[in-house]
């Protein structure tokens, strides 16, 4: 019983905090750049306005990909609050990723193909890392289970400060930001074409968006379990984290795939490995 | 039970025998479909009869069945030689020697010869006995039409599918011999009996190329073979008996049992082709797609971790196990990044496939009953999705006369419902809740305390995702309203359709199958189940509640994507210059010129390379292998 409350709380308040973040996002945004921005809630407002857009699409498998990638999204935020298992949690979320590719590919748009191609390297990116943060959590708990994480009588960043560090390569590819935004990368020319999105429009767009608001609170959720001993903190790691990938953002250029590949596999994955080392010496 | 244990191996001898000898296409078809019903029916009766001690198989004619296997044995080994000698291959005839020569030996001096148990049948036998016997007979009825229409192609003035059949089901005989042998002599024939099989079929069409190949994985399997001679020998010498699970039972027993099981187990990993020996069933994808399908969903390459898995618990917390777990891990993440650089569909799925086998390798070696249960839940899955992809593949070669992936963009327009089946079979490789991602979630709970396994196995897996997704993506497109609907023959379209739901309804049906037959296997089975949902201590896997939730999902939206037609159906973008009342991505180039659209997936030629790749990953794996070996002496 307790576990369907969590998952309806998951379920509402996912977007509604996805939703936030990214108002918020952008507010910080213009004020790092001397910009007034839109109010908090402009990401609401921009979503209601593209729900009641016309309905235009390319093809079928457009509305079949929007609808599953939100379904994924919102099934993996349910799991997370249930306090699932991290690993099927991630696998569930990464039935959205695949079939957000598999809509920008159904459409004969080069834009959306280059879009997905791209997209598809960001996964081969950030998957590796995310499992081996998780290897982590089973290595520090004793288990795959969110559960086991509350349990711990000491923050796991004491443990994983690497992995957090990793992690943070691995939020930022997720969440689209620069240096690492490419797959969504807007077309020299036309402000409007926006890669692996370029072909979903109106409500479909929507769909998209709100699905990536809860994709957004499943990597903060991931974040936060870093610090489950103290709400206060926890909500510090969190800003701070969140601040970092807005000044990340706002002061990198974006990068090519190759240059993120081989940053984060190196990178990401080394610090991942020294860490998992010292918690398997441990 | 006897009756029905000869009746699984010998029935598909005389079945091919019938089809080699009685030249009719309507006594060849009735007897491929009548065979596969009794096979199923035979795999699925030993199955409720449940699990037995070995048992003796008597005399045939007065000549005990033993003698009768050594003879055969030899005639076998006469058989490979001369093919050896035929296609002029120095390795093939020396490996046979080297084998014939030290066999003899055994048998001669070195063996008592008392009476040994020949066949047994536990959990992992049934399963595998169910697996060859209903996959590989629902591909041989779909080989019916496909090498009827395979031979118009070809414009042969002499039918060659007497003999192609002919092999075909003396595979599925010698694969049934295989798993539910107890005498490690017996195994070695029926492993010699798919070599030989595999060898037929992979030169079937016999040209120049497909000779060339079906000779290189002849004598590939001839280096398996030699090191399962080896195997035996060495496992003899500590042990004294030749009796599996005499051998198997008290778990490891000193360093010249552990060296016999180390070579049984790369005997295993040639039959599986694993890196380095991968090559061989890369060639083999030369041969008619319903051959693929056999080699790499039920037969073949089952046989080679099916021997690995056999022996596990002979090996089990020994440095041979890491070894064997760590060159499994390799071959999955090896394969998988060859794999990114293929637009070639066979040699994804090949590539794949070897991949998946080194997962399943790798759970064998980590030998915990967790990881266990997670190879053999692997082995149900892959067998299932992979023999429907093999035929997906061969249905969409006959359609449009390619297996390019890039040939495929757009593949719903005309053949809707090929594509789909080949996309619901892409879905169940790679997603949840679908068996085999959660037999890899199980892999990777299971891996975990393994530093070097767990890199692998992460890394593998995210190359999984990028070319199954793009594979997936390049087969949607839109469909005209007025298209007319694709035409299948109904014995393609039946074991298409089969196989298809039975990935999908024996995914949901995991748990259940976990009880009945994982489960008995283990003192300590590693998970329980409740309300559909796979628990451990671990962590758990919610099969049934998933498939609910996100079936649920899916059929809303499918539902909603069915009504897309209400939505205005627009072109795509094109830098603003779309061909006018053109919904095909075309747009206004230079002059006014048309300009059609292409894509093209990326590859990754600079990172992933096959020419360049592979030499690396041959050596590196040689080495594992030499270290696996070497641990164990």
């Amino acid at each position: 019983m307790d576990t369907l409350i969590l998952v309806i709380i998951g379920l509402v308040a996912g977007p509604v905090i996805g939703g936030l973040v990214a108002g918020l996002d952008r507010r910080v945004t213009a004020w790092f750049q001397s910009r007034q921005g839109p109010p908090i809630m402009q990401a609401f407002y921009d979503v209601a306005k593209l729900l009641g857009k016309e309905k235009m699409v390319v093809n079928q498998w457009q509305v079949l990909c929007a609808w599953v990638y939100l379904i994924a999204a919102a099934v993996s935020v349910a799991l997370f609050f249930a306090q699932g298992d991290l690993l099927l949690i991630f696998f569930v979320q990464a039935i959205g990723a695949v079939f957000l590719v598999m809509g920008a590919m159904a459409a004969k748009s080069p834009y959306s193909q280059v879009g997905a191609q791209r997209e598809l390297m960001q996964i081969l990116a950030y998957e590796p890392v995310l499992i081996l943060v998780f290897v982590g959590f089973y290595l520090t708990t004793g288990s795959f289970s969110i559960e086991a994480v509350w349990q711990l009588d000491q923050p796991l960043l004491a443990k994983m400060p690497l992995l957090y560090l990793a992690l943070g390569y691995a939020l930022t590819i997720k969440l689209r930001k620069s240096p690492f935004d490419f797959s969504t990368s807007h077309h020299g020319h036309q402000e409007l074409v926006k890669g692996v999105l370029t072909e979903y429009s109106g409500p479909y767009l929507a769909l998209v968006e709100i699905a990536h608001w809860y994709e957004t609170v499943l990597v903060l959720g991931l974040c936060a379990l870093f610090w489950t001993t103290n709400v206060a903190w926890m909500a510090v790691l969190l800003i701070g984290t969140y601040m970092l990938e807005i000044l990340v953002d706002n002061t990198m250029a974006r990068m090519t795939w190759r240059w993120m590949l081989k940053r984060v596999w190196l990178l990401g994955m080394g610090m991942s490995v020294v860490n998992l080392i010292w918690l398997y010496a441990g | 039970m006897s009756n029905l244990l000869l009746l699984l191996i010998l029935l598909p001898v005389a079945a091919g025998a019938i089809c080699y000898f009685v030249r009719s296409s309507a006594v060849r078809t009735l007897t491929v479909v009548a065979t596969a019903a009794i096979l199923t029916l035979a795999s699925l009766g030993l199955l409720g009869q449940g699990t037995f001690e070995p048992v003796t198989v008597g005399s045939f004619l007065g000549i005990s069945s033993d003698l009768l296997l050594t003879v055969l044995d030899f005639a076998l080994l006469g058989v490979i030689y001369y093919y050896g000698v035929k296609n002029k291959s120095l390795l093939i005839q020396g490996f046979t020697l080297a084998q014939a020569v030290l066999l003899a030996w055994f048998e001669i001096v070195v063996l008592d010869h008392g009476t040994v148990p020949a066949l047994v049948g536990d959990q992992l036998s049934l399963i595998m006995v169910l697996i060859v016997s209903i996959i590989g007979s629902l591909i041989c009825i779909f080989a019916i039409p496909y090498m009827k229409e395979h031979e118009d192609h070809l414009k042969l003035k002499k039918s060659r599918q007497p003999r192609f059949f002919l092999f075909m089901l003396l595979f599925l005989g010698a694969m049934n011999g295989l798993v539910l042998s107890n005498n490690l002599l017996w195994m070695f024939f029926f492993f010699e009996v798919t070599s030989l099989c595999s060898f037929q079929l992979i030169g079937h069409d016999g040209t120049a190329i497909a000779k060339h190949n079906a000779v290189r994985a002849l004598w590939m399997n001839a280096v398996g073979g030699l090191a399962f001679v080896l195997g035996i020998i060495f496992v003899y010498s500590q042990m004294n008996t030749v009796d599996l699970s005499v051998v198997l039972a008290n778990g490891p027993q000193g360093a010249l049992m552990l060296t016999g099981l180390g070579f049984l187990c790369v005997a295993g990993f040639v039959k599986a082709a694993q890196v380095p020996f991968q090559s061989w069933l890369l060639g083999a994808m030369i041969a008619p797609t319903p051959v693929s399908a056999l080699l790499h969903s039920s037969t073949m390459v089952k046989a080679g971790v099916y021997m690995v898995l056999r022996f596990a618990p002979g090996y089990v917390d020994t440095f041979l196990s890491t070894g064997i777990a760590i060159c499994g891990a390799f071959t999955f993440v090896a394969c998988a990044a060859l794999c990114i650089g293929q637009s070639n569909g066979k040699k994804i799925l090949a590539y794949s496939t070897v991949s998946n086998l080194g997962l399943i390798i790798c759970c064998a070696g980590i030998n915990t009953p967790l990881a266990i249960t997670a190879a053999v839940m692997l082995i149900i899955f892959h067998a299932i999705s992979k023999s429907l992809l093999f035929l997906c593949v061969g249905t969409i070669e006959q359609a449009i006369g390619s297996r390019d992936i890039e040939d495929m963009r757009g593949l719903y327009a005309k053949f809707p419902r090929t594509a789909m089946i080949t996309l619901i079979g892409i879905l169940t490789m790679l997603l949840p809740p679908f068996g085999v991602l959660m037999a890899k979630w199980m892999a990777i709970e299971a891996a975990s305390s393994n530093i070097y396994v767990i890199i692998m196995l992460a890394m593998g897996s995210a190359l999984t995702v990028v070319y199954w997704a793009r594979w997936g993506g390049s087969l949607m497109a839109s469909r005209e309203a007025d298209a007319p609907a694709e035409e299948q023959a109904t014995l393609i379209r039946m074991p298409l359709v089969a196989l298809c739901g039975g990935a999908v309804v024996l995914s949901v049906a995991a748990p259940w199958i976990y009880n009945s037959m994982l489960a008995p296997m283990f003192q300590a089975p590693p998970f329980t189940v409740s309300l559909g949902s796979l628990d451990a201590a671990t962590g758990s896997f919610g099969v049934v509640p998933l498939f609910i939730v996100l079936g649920l999902g899916v059929v809303y939206a499918a539902k909603a994507a069915s009504g897309f037609r209400k939505a205005k159906v627009m072109p795509p973008y094109a830098g603003g210059a779309n061909v006018v009342g053109d919904n095909d991505g075309a747009y206004v180039g230079p002059m006014n010129g048309t300009v059609p659209f292409t894509a093209s997936n990326m590859y990754l030629g600079e990172l992933f390379a096959e020419g360049k790749l592979t030499p690396v990953f041959n050596a590196l794996a040689g080495a594992l292998i030499v270290l696996m070996l070497g641990g164990a002496l």
